[in-house]
């Protein structure tokens, strides 16, 4: 892969400027492209860009709609999310991914950082039991660093597995990536935030997959990471042995197993997702008209469980149209990969298209009984400003991949 | 809801804008193809052809396993959702669906003008649900509101007698701002919530406690008698934890009459129980109000009189008199006027629960235990009020005739000089016949009956006849707890003294004795005495006394019941052999001594009277005086017991005399004079 973009030399500025310059990030690069299209709206994958804004919008009305009963769904502060994230997903847009290319060193320190981000005194923030999340100094605001981890992490896997061209060729190397792989899944397990590692090890092992490694490596660290899991459940099931998972981890995963025994409420939690969706029907209750989640029997309804609150309220239809718009989003951005030329444009959209697929099917899984209960958002629809930037980030680095998808590599 | 509209009208030109763009600026594309194409160049550096092969089936294989999820997810919908959307619809239904009951009001207790001596009021009562009792906080919290002690507090929550899964009552007729604190704090007070319940009302304070008994939280035994109440018994009541039910008296008696139906209402409820809004609804249906024959004002006459006499005897005589009763009965239908029972108690203190020292002290010996009504359960030897019963019977077997004369010395020796008994006047009454026999209460002239009998051919004809006027046996009265007394004979006296030696457990000519002035076995309450005598008033028609006059529904305009009495036996007596008894009746008033007469002269009417001083060993005895009037044209038969008193002149007399006065509207105004046993009569 050539570097040209990084040696050009352009005479920093300022101090910012110097210092990213040290892991050659140009910031004048950030004007764009060059590359003169027919049109405006040609410059944008519209496979991809329609049915994001559709679910975007769908998101928001069911945000309204859960605003009417649940006090904590801030209709405003989920827009003012949905308008800064769209800012920062033009930004991405804007700048041309492949200047990521060769910046590997720079994503994992970035990574690192945003991973180690809660846990510096006077910054993190604990909520829910986890430490995952950092005030920012003299305001209100609190942020997720590990959902922005997730766009940073498939740039640097994409980056890493770039280079090998498609091939993988020794176990050394194959070792090296999952290795790196797991560098942020283990700092995410730490905070403690399983469900968001998982989502950064399926990610990170869609990208390893796509750019070729060997299908019986794979293979075998999927059966040793199946084995793993097992060990590690039963141990924590066992008097004596390590505890890895937390109590209320191995709750869910009993209620999952059984849904009639009830620790701690998991097996209500379920129950109540899965009457909120059920008794929605074809057509659904209406806005406003969902007594599971307006009655607050449905807990969580405008974040983890904000799919039951969607289905629901529109029921088949509206869960339909819902899978519909993401099973477009996702394919096209599949088929982005396919096309694209580079192997870093065709892995970032891998790792965004595999991201999508696995929070859609484990977050709307876990509200119909298919998946055990983890605290992963349903992307562009659930509450929280922290997911909804690194999501329109992500896409913005799908559109970013499609407006420079003609450049010369 | 215009919000909305305006939200999907936005959504819906949006979807159009979108669709026309992508129409629009996607023709050049030509088509969505997952085919990159032979034409397109290989990925830059890219030189082996199976690599760029590799990466193209992997993102195959990501873009089928994407469609896999969503395919699978949207099978799932499809069977949830359209398949099992009743099952789910129902169950989401049932969430918030809460069918709370609508307690009915209990029917009323008035007396026989209308005068409510039972009703109802509102009252607000803080319960807890049972797991409250383990949340030590919030019974402290709790017990501070209220003002109670926190280990009460949890006593009363831990109290399982209304039944195990129900709310447990913590305070009645708490105050607006307990309510009010509560209401404000709902997360302070988890499981405790407010209710305003209908509660028993007692404008008449303990007024005929006894008769109209009191109510309670139902059984559990009720309840599960209830829960096994099959279609079949639709008309039967159907208890519901918590529910009120009568646990004495009346209260109980006419438990089926005064309990209404429950009122049921639909509520949609959020998580928390919080209602959102009223569904259907059915209305309770009040119980019905029972009219009683009782006259209030002789009620409360007959309660003073007994607390007014027993007082005085405590003064004068015996420290231990509390105990009595009184009854007024209408001899020509057995309507009871009055009955009272004293000591009595306040139906109020289980007016939302008893509290257990309450309960332990109602039940003590040392205060004479003031839950048994004495009028129909109190078991006495009749002492000498069975003298004109004793005279019948003598006169009907032949053992006596209207001419027989009878000499009394005070010391009879009828069976021997070793068996001798006095009459109750030891210096004798001389020369007397049956009739003054009963006027003067001579003992000697019923020793000689019993004695009559015993050499007889058919001595048991004694008992036969005192169980033909009743004794020995219920009269049936609309009341629980009513006692059979007992009419001893020599098959019972084998059969109770199984432990002493066969000599004394024979029956023998002193038993007879001992029967014929009323002492000995003889058990009887006041309820049977006063019913014969209404008998021999009527001349042998004895109606069963009852308590409901009649019963007006709270449904169909308030139509009312009337009680139809019924006869409770007819005796044949000739009216030669009644009018020697009530003779020596009226003697007893006008003729046995002229302090007598004089209680008596302000009446309108004549009275006739039997009085009677059942010895007790080592106890003071048990005074009787039961009397009817006007004697010519019998209407009241009234009738007074008093444990522990002295004799019946001094005591019982008192009472029978203030309801007389209260009847007649002649007032007793004389300061009660008790003389003492030993001092003699």
């Amino acid at each position: 892969m050539a570097s040209d973009q990084g040696i050009r030399k352009s005479e920093p500025k300022t101090l910012m400027e110097t210092i990213l310059a040290r892991f050659g990030v140009n910031l004048q690069k950030m004007g764009g492209s060059k590359i003169q299209h027919k049109g405006f709206w040609s410059r944008v994958y519209l496979n991809e860009f329609i049915p994001n804004v559709l679910l975007v919008l769908f998101g928001a009305v069911v945000m309204w709609s859960a605003s009417l009963t649940i006090p904590e769904a801030s209709f405003p502060r989920h827009m003012v999310g949905i308008f800064l994230g769209f800012v920062l997903a033009v930004v991405t847009w804007r700048y041309d991914y492949s200047l990521f290319a060769d910046k590997s060193m720079f994503l994992l320190v970035v990574d690192i950082v945003l991973m180690l981000m809660p846990s510096i005194p006077g910054l993190g923030y604990n909520a829910m039991g986890m430490t995952g999340w950092v005030q920012i100094p003299l305001t209100g605001f609190r942020f997720q660093p590990s959902e922005l981890a997730k766009p940073v992490t498939i740039l640097l896997m994409a980056s890493l597995v770039a280079s090998y061209n498609g091939k993988i060729d020794t176990i050394k190397d194959y070792l090296k990536l999952c290795g790196i792989l797991c560098i942020p899944f283990v700092l995410i397990l730490t905070q403690p935030d399983l469900g968001t590692g998982l989502i950064v090890l399926v990610l990170g092992a869609s990208i390893i997959v796509c750019g070729g490694a060997k299908g019986s490596w794979v293979l075998i660290t999927v059966g040793i990471i199946i084995v793993g899991a097992f060990a590690v459940v039963a141990s924590s099931m066992t008097e004596g042995m390590p505890h890895v998972l937390k109590q209320y981890q191995l709750n869910r995963l009993i209620v999952f197993v059984d849904p009639s025994v009830d620790p701690s409420g998991n097996g209500y939690n379920l129950q109540q997702a899965k009457i909120a969706v059920g008794s929605g029907g074809i057509l659904g209750k209406g806005i406003g008209h969902a007594s599971q989640a307006g009655g607050g029997f449905l807990p969580e309804a405008h974040t983890d469980f904000v799919f039951a609150l969607l289905a629901e309220e529109f029921g088949f239809l509206g869960s339909a149209v819902l899978l519909g718009l993401f099973g477009w989003m996702i394919l096209a951005t599949v088929g982005l990969a396919l096309r694209v030329e580079t192997p870093f444009g065709k892995l970032v959209c891998a790792g965004v298209a595999a991201m999508w697929a696995f929070q859609l099917m484990q977050n709307v899984g876990m509200c119909i009984g298919i998946m055990p209960i983890t605290g992963i958002p349903l992307p562009f629809v659930s509450f929280g400003s922290s997911s909804m930037l690194a999501q329109l980030v992500s896409a913005g680095l799908v559109q970013s991949v499609w407006l420079h998808r003609s450049k010369p590599a | 809801m215009t919000l909305t509209t305006l939200i999907i009208l936005l959504l819906v030109i949006l979807v159009v804008a979108l669709v026309g763009l992508y129409v629009f600026y996607n023709r050049d594309d030509k088509r969505f193809t997952l085919d990159i194409g032979g034409a397109a160049p290989r990925a830059a550096g890219g030189n082996d052809a199976s690599a760029e092969h590799t990466v193209r089936n992997r993102l195959l294989g990501l873009g089928l396993a994407c469609v896999g999820v969503v395919g699978g997810l949207m099978t799932r919908l499809w069977s949830m959702q359209l398949v099992s959307n009743s099952e789910y619809s129902e169950q989401a239904e049932s969430n918030r669906t809460r069918t709370i009951s609508v307690a009915a009001p209990r029917g009323r207790i008035l007396d026989r003008y209308g005068n409510e001596i039972v009703g109802n009021r509102p009252s607000l009562t803080v319960v807890a649900k049972p797991e409250v009792a383990e949340a030590t906080i919030e019974v402290q919290l709790l017990a501070n509101l209220i003002g109670m002690p926190a280990a009460a507090v949890r006593r009363r929550i831990q109290d399982q007698s209304s039944g195990a899964q129900s709310d447990r009552l913590v305070a009645s007729d708490v105050s607006r701002r307990v309510v009010a604190f509560i209401g404000e704090h709902p997360y302070l007070f988890e499981g405790v919530t407010v209710e305003e319940r209908s509660v028993r009302a007692y404008p008449y304070g303990s007024l005929a406690a006894h008769v109209v008994g009191y109510t309670g939280p139902v059984t559990t035994e009720l309840l599960e008698k209830s829960s096994k109440l099959t279609d079949a018994d639709r008309s039967a009541i159907v208890y519901e934890a918590g529910d009120t039910v009568g646990q004495a008296g009346l209260e109980y008696e006419y438990e089926s009459v005064l309990q209404g139906v429950r009122g049921e209402q639909n509520v949609h409820v959020d998580a928390n129980g919080v209602v959102l809004e009223y569904s259907t609804s059915v209305e309770p249906q009040a119980g019905s109000d029972i009219i009683l024959t009782l006259d209030a004002e002789l009620q409360q006459a007959a309660e003073d009189s007994l607390e007014r006499v027993t007082a005085a005897i405590r003064k004068d005589v015996s420290k231990e008199c509390f105990a009595g009763s009184a009854i007024v009965l209408d001899v020509n239908n057995g309507e009871v006027l009055a009955m009272a029972s004293a000591p009595s108690y306040s139906p109020n203190v289980f007016v939302g629960g008893i509290s257990n020292d309450d309960w332990q002290s109602l039940q003590s010996e040392e205060s004479n235990n003031p839950m048994v009504n004495r009028a129909v359960g109190g078991l006495y030897p009749s002492a000498s009020t069975i003298k004109p019963i004793m005279a019948l019977a003598a006169l009907d077997n032949d053992i006596s005739t209207n001419h027989s004369h009878y000499q009394c010395t005070g010391w009879w020796t009828g069976f021997g000089d070793a068996s001798g008994m006095y009459c109750w006047e030891k210096s004798g009454h001389g020369d007397m016949t049956l009739q003054t026999g009963i006027t003067f209460s001579c003992d000697v002239v019923f020793y000689e009956i019993g004695k009559g009998f015993f050499e007889s051919d058919n001595p048991e004809a004694m008992q036969e006849k005192l169980r033909e006027w009743g004794l020995g046996s219920k009269t049936g009265v609309d009341l629980p707890g009513e006692a059979e007394g007992r009419v001893p004979d020599a098959e019972w006296k084998w059969n109770y003294y199984t432990s002493a030696a066969d000599a004394d457990r024979e029956w023998k000519g002193g038993d007879f004795a001992n029967l014929a002035i009323g002492q000995g076995d003889l058990l009887v309450t006041p309820i049977q005495m006063v019913s014969a005598f209404a008998g021999i008033a009527t001349g042998g028609k004895v109606w069963r006394p009852h308590l409901l006059k009649s019963v007006r529904s709270s449904t169909g305009g308030g139509s009312v019941v009337d009680y139809e009495p019924q006869i409770l036996r007819e005796l044949d007596e000739p009216e030669e052999h009644l009018s020697v008894s009530r003779r020596g009746m009226l003697g007893a008033i006008y003729e046995e001594n002229e302090w007598i007469a004089k209680q008596f002269e302000d009446l309108p009417v004549q009275v006739a009277a039997k009085s009677g001083t059942a010895e007790r060993i080592g106890h003071n005895p048990t005074a009787w005086y039961i009397a009817y009037a006007p004697y010519d044209d019998p209407k009241y038969v009234v009738g007074a017991t008093v444990e522990e008193a002295t004799w019946a002149s001094s005591s019982a007399l008192y009472v029978v005399r203030d309801l007389l006065g209260a009847i007649y509207n002649t007032p007793y105004e004389t300061e009660l004079w008790i003389s003492s046993i030993d001092a003699g009569g």
